[in-house]
């Protein structure tokens, strides 16, 4: 183990020359130690932060008008089952799963697509998270969050 | 066959290289190690792709727990002492009421206006009351806030 030599460096020992006394000073319980605490910090230090999506909400009173073309109304309910539609079209069902996909090509299709999410109140917190995160990662970053009315679970109803 | 007494070499390995990297290691992970502060929620959080990291300095947290119940917390013992007094100077978030909660984003707006926000939600937390805390924002002019998510990787 390491250990440190110290030769008794006093002026007289020197002259004497042959009574150097070696102190030898044994190093290992605090290397031990010391892994001890190594060990112990490398297994509690986290490295990744939590991420964060921004949003950004439109201030209260602005109002945008968008051609019926460019608009798509994504609607879930609160057992996460995902509807879409144009326009005014009748709403059609997709699949999570389906949906990342689905978003790009319509996103290639159309630059100036502009999402409206609504989401039902009774749903859980992570749906409106994933459908942000599914619209961030096909380059929609424009959207809207609106409430969910009894006209669009009537509307959801027609597609089922 | 005869025993081969004087042979032996005696091997000295110099340690000295390994402790000194030891230690440097040691050393790094003490400085870089964060404890975690204890929360007044258990947050199962929800995850995204999203790769923005969470502000760290001037931010006031709003926590919305599993069952709907609504948090308010500030990074510095000062912001908090100053909206919930003394008592709670060290306490990382306080649980208030959603009608009190545009009144208290006012107060603290005011006496910080570099506050950044962050929601944190449970993933399971029930859509409505994220819903309503994101009207106060809107009502109370925070249009720019962050939501605190794990990172998914497929």
């Amino acid at each position: 183990m390491a250990g440190v030599e110290i030769g008794g460096g006093e002026s007289k020992n020197k002259k004497q020359g042959k009574k150097r006394i070696n102190i030898r000073i044994d190093m290992t319980p605090m290397v031990d130690v010391a892994f001890l605490l190594l060990t112990f910090f490398m297994l509690t230090t986290v490295f990744r932060k939590p991420q964060t999506l921004e949003i950004n909400l439109p201030p209260k009173d602005v109002e945008v008008k968008i051609a019926e073309s460019n608009l798509m109304t994504l609607r879930v309910d609160e057992n996460m089952n995902i509807y879409w539609n144009m326009g005014i079209e009748i709403p059609k069902r997709i699949k999570f799963e389906d949906l990342r996909k689905f978003l790009r090509e319509k996103a290639a299709e159309n630059p100036k697509l502009v999402v409206l999410v609504k989401i039902d109140r009774k749903s859980k917190y992570h749906a409106m998270i994933d459908i942000i995160d599914e619209l961030n990662l096909a380059n929609l970053t424009r959207f809207s969050l609106s409430p969910m009315t009894e006209i669009d679970k009537k509307e959801m109803q027609r597609a089922s | 066959m005869p025993k081969i007494k004087k042979g032996r070499i005696p091997v000295k390995i110099d340690m000295t290289p390994m402790v000194d990297v030891a230690f440097l290691l040691l050393t790094f992970f003490m400085l870089t190690t964060q404890f975690k502060p204890p929360e007044e929620v258990e947050i199962q959080l929800p995850a995204s792709h999203s790769e923005i990291k969470l502000p760290e300095s001037n931010t006031m947290t709003i926590v919305v727990s599993e069952d709907s119940k609504i948090f308010l917390g500030f990074d510095s013992p000062y912001m908090m002492e100053n909206m919930f007094g003394q008592p709670n100077r060290n306490r990382q978030a306080i649980e208030i009421k959603l009608e009190n909660l545009p009144d208290l984003l006012i107060k603290a707006r005011i006496s910080n206006p570099k506050l950044r926000t962050i929601v944190k939600g449970d993933a399971n937390a029930e859509y409505g009351t994220i819903s309503d805390v994101m009207d106060i924002l809107k009502k109370t002019q925070i249009t720019r806030f962050a939501m605190v998510t794990n990172f998914k990787t497929n």
